[in-house]
């Protein structure tokens, strides 16, 4: 399927999120898309799949102009989209996922289940596809749950797939599977857009690159006529930063130690674990998502009970606090998912910035807020960590992926507390955005604060731990000094026990 | 706002287009029980706002005043993401504390009518409470919970005003009257009594407390993402304890001025049978939980309640057509309004990571 974008203009308020764009998009190759977040690249394809209207500007499809009045005609007419949040029914199963919406229908108005079946053995054997159509989606792991959307654009006989940030959940592993049916898509004459901001893997797949920045295209062709370097350059308008290294530093006191904590999980116990982090130094947690990292921050910020085991902030033990008291004590989070428990979407950037502050001087008099302070201190935030934002009264929810992150960031950073928990803080945001959030991290550690690190990206661990624990299956699996790891050895702690030191220090 | 035609035509004439059908859906219920339409409508508006020295616009007011009040409890759980909708329980707790309190304590009649409404607004927090004691510490979602509520209290008020302090001599299920020099007194010169100043204080207060209070901006985080909120540490327990509690005590206080400025005691089903609590979650619904346009809203409703009775009174229109008649204009008006503010919002909420 040919599809070609013409002078697409949107804008949100006085945010112009898409600024005159015309792409095209041919038949039966891999397109990425590529630019910082806020570039507009969601956007755009929300345009071409009709979940966003534009003001100006028209989408034809194989030479047609079409107007969509919902996702529901652009899926009629043969595109298919896979959200960066996966648009999934937890407690009904793969098959019934897939069929949803688009049921086949039996002689006697039942669903034909079998016919889907059928239907889809077809796709799997051409496309290479694995999947137990039984499973429960819930009890899926990321990379399974990806392949059902995909499967649900198989089904519905999608002739253009759209595909945001697809891999920013996947493994290494899940991430090759992905593209290799993609490659079998593309050579099956579907194309396929993917939207992404990793330059690895554009270089890795994409027939066509386009980039864009701050609402327009800058560059479209194919990918033979660019390199990496400049593709980099066209993101951000200018060269990249400089690969960051710790410089060597003496840790200071312990700020946290935790020994023996244990908590539970969905999928089994996670602990005990025992280890510190000390002030000035940045202790990574690599690991497989799902490996109980998320229980264990969690049982730290007092979002999850624990079972056993101690934990003690600055010498104080802290497991008998609840989440506001361990806060007051001198933690701060910087949660994965900035959707539902980093920021409330629906609250404005001022409101936000203000949420869980304990200095409550500094917004409040007697029981009344003083807008006005909180108005200046988001604009302080805006400010200092370069938030794009309307301004303190924009909602969280008109922010880009990178600029909520940041909000997020900057929110827990000026606390200035002695431990700072980070969890995937650079989850599905831009260059740019990595790069700041990355520095900042490394600021607070050069300033003295202790900072936990999760991350499932390698790399971003890599770059910036002192020490890095692996977890794997509830345990920590192994300590490697941060500047002595290596992808191998990582991976190897990463995937079994054997590290043998389960109880690292 | 964008100046010029883009206002009109995108704010004004959607409107036009309701009122539109409004009127083509009451011309058609009308003339099929071939009244006439000019004297229905006209007794729809002498219903709802005229009347001799205006006084169905004082009984427009008066329901207006319980609609809103029970509209405002709403409102402040609704904004915390509370879903009580036991108003209907808490205005019964209310209205029989009060009514008992007023006939049963000896006492000077202020002091007695400040007790009684002190009890009215402590009853319908209790039950509130309860419902969120049964959220906490029992894991019934409060939605449920405070709906069953409704219902034994209702028969705990319906018992006692039939059994223990009935007015046998009236023959009818209900209490003894309250002491007359605590009935609340009526504006100079109409039938309209002073509760709905308290409701005027009430909302204030709810308007003032939602977008100007730490507790208020708390509460609607809490509303709006509430793994957010328990994330940044906000104390969410007892934020929705506490709201709750403002919640009840609202239409506690809402059933102590239906005894002391209407009924003048509790009459079985007096507070139940007008749906008070009911049209007070649709009139907070229909605005949207914008604070400030509450009140305009109960007295939309309360307007298309007497004006419906008027049309029937004047214009011999079946009450069961102008009760169709006024569901009709709710679903399109409804319709409309909460298409507007879907829209408005996804404009302000844009395409999220964009």
């Amino acid at each position: 399927m040919h599809a070609s974008l013409k002078d697409i203009r949107v804008s949100f308020g006085s945010l112009v999120a898409v600024d005159n764009v015309s792409l095209e998009i041919a038949a039966g190759g891999i397109h990425a898309v590529v630019g910082e977040n806020g570039a507009g690249k969601s956007t755009l394809m929300n345009v071409l799949f009709g979940l966003v209207r534009p003001q100006a500007g028209g989408i034809e499809i194989d030479g047609r102009p079409c107007s969509w009045a919902s996702p529901q005609d652009a899926i009629a007419s043969g595109l298919g989209m896979v959200h960066q949040h996966f648009m999934l029914q937890d407690d009904m199963t793969v098959l019934e996922n897939i069929v949803l919406c688009a049921e086949p229908v039996s002689r006697f108005g039942f669903v034909d289940f079998a016919g889907a079946r059928r239907k889809l053995a077809a796709g799997f054997a051409e496309h290479g596809i694995a999947i137990d159509l039984d499973a429960v989606v819930g009890e899926l792991a990321v990379g399974q749950r990806q392949v059902v959307e995909i499967l649900k654009m198989l089904y519905r006989d999608a002739r253009l797939l759209i595909l945001d940030e697809p891999t920013a959940v996947l493994t290494p592993q899940e991430k090759d599977r992905l593209f290799a049916i993609l490659r079998s898509f593309a050579a099956g004459g579907k194309s396929v857009v993917i939207i992404t901001h990793k330059l690895d893997e554009v270089m890795e797949i994409a027939d066509h690159v386009s980039v864009m920045r701050g609402g327009r295209l800058i560059s479209s062709g194919p990918l033979g006529d660019t390199s990496k370097e400049q593709i980099a350059r066209e993101i951000i308008g200018g060269d990249l930063p400089p690969a960051r290294k710790p410089q060597p530093r003496e840790p200071g006191r312990r700020v946290l130690a935790v020994s023996g904590l244990a908590t539970t999980s969905r999928s089994g116990p996670v602990g005990p674990v025992s280890f510190e982090v000390r002030a000035g130094e940045v202790v990574g947690i690599a690991g497989v998502s799902g490996n109980g990292q998320a229980e264990l921050i969690q049982a730290l910020t007092g979002l999850r009970k624990a079972t056993a085991g101690a934990v003690a902030l600055e010498d104080r033990d802290i497991l008998a606090l609840d989440v506001a008291g361990r806060r007051h004590a001198g933690i701060s989070y910087i949660p994965e998912d900035r959707q539902r428990m980093g920021l409330a979407l629906g609250a404005t950037v001022s409101e936000n910035a203000n949420a869980g502050r304990e200095d409550r001087a500094g917004f409040a008099a007697g029981p009344f807020l003083r807008r006005r302070a909180m108005a200046d201190f988001a604009r302080g935030l805006i400010e200092r960590y370069r938030i794009r934002a309307g301004g303190p009264a924009a909602r969280a929810s008109t922010l880009s992926g990178g600029n909520k992150q940041k909000l997020v960031v900057g929110r827990e950073l000026a606390r200035k507390a002695p431990l700072i928990i980070a969890e995937n803080p650079t989850w599905g945001v831009d260059i740019g955005a990595i790069d700041f959030i990355h520095g900042e991290l490394m600021r607070m550690r050069d300033e003295g604060h202790a900072v936990l690190l999760v991350s499932t990206e390698l790399d971003e661990v890599m770059a910036l731990s002192d020490r890095i624990l692996v977890m794997f299956e509830g345990r920590i699996a192994g300590e490697v000094a941060g500047p002595d790891a290596t992808r191998k050895e990582l991976g190897r702690l990463m995937t079994s026990r054997t590290g043998g030191t389960a109880e690292a220090a | 706002m964008k100046p010029g035609d883009t206002v009109f035509s995108r704010e004004v004439v959607p409107w036009l287009a309701v009122f539109f059908w409004i009127a083509v859906v009451l011309f058609v219920l009308v003339e099929l029980v071939s009244s006439d339409f000019g004297a229905a409508v006209r007794g729809f508006m002498q219903g709802a706002f005229g009347g001799r020295r205006f006084a169905y616009l004082m009984t427009t007011l008066s329901r207006t005043a319980l609609i809103t009040g029970m509209a405002l409890s709403v409102l402040l759980s609704f904004r915390a993401g509370l879903f009580n909708i036991g108003g209907e329980g808490q205005l019964v707790a209310g209205g029989l504390a009060a009514a008992l309190v007023a006939v049963l304590v000896p006492g000077p009649p202020l002091l007695i009518l400040a007790l009684a409404i002190l009890a009215a607004m402590l009853a319908g927090a209790v039950w509130a409470l309860l419902s969120g004691f049964l959220q906490l510490y029992v894991g019934v979602p409060i939605l449920v919970g405070s709906l069953l509520l409704n219902y034994p209290i209702r028969y705990i008020a319906s018992y006692l005003v039939a059994h223990p302090y009935r007015d046998v001599a009236s023959g009818m299920v209900q209490s003894h009257l309250v002491p007359q020099a605590t009935w609340l007194p009526y504006f100079p010169g109409t039938r309209l009594d002073i509760g709905i100043l308290f409701i005027v204080v009430a909302a204030i207060f709810t308007i003032a407390y939602s977008h100007t209070t730490v507790h208020g901006y708390q509460a609607r985080l809490n509303g709006l993402a509430p793994d957010f909120a328990r994330t940044v540490g906000l104390p969410v327990g007892k934020l929705a304890m506490q709201t709750l509690a403002m919640s009840g005590a609202i239409a506690g206080l809402v059933g102590a001025i239906a005894v002391f400025g209407i009924h003048h005691r509790y009459i079985d089903g007096m507070l139940v049978q007008p749906l008070y609590a009911w049209t007070g979650i649709i009139a907070v619904l229909l605005v949207g939980m914008i604070p400030w346009l509450v009140p305009f809203s109960g007295f939309f409703f309360a307007a298309i309640q007497t004006g419906a009775a008027g049309m029937e009174r004047t214009a011999g229109v079946p009450k069961e057509i102008a009760l169709v008649a006024q569901a009709v204009i709710i679903l399109l008006v409804a319709s409309r309004v909460s298409g507007a503010l879907l829209s408005s919002s996804d404009r302000k909420a844009g395409g999220g990571d964009a």
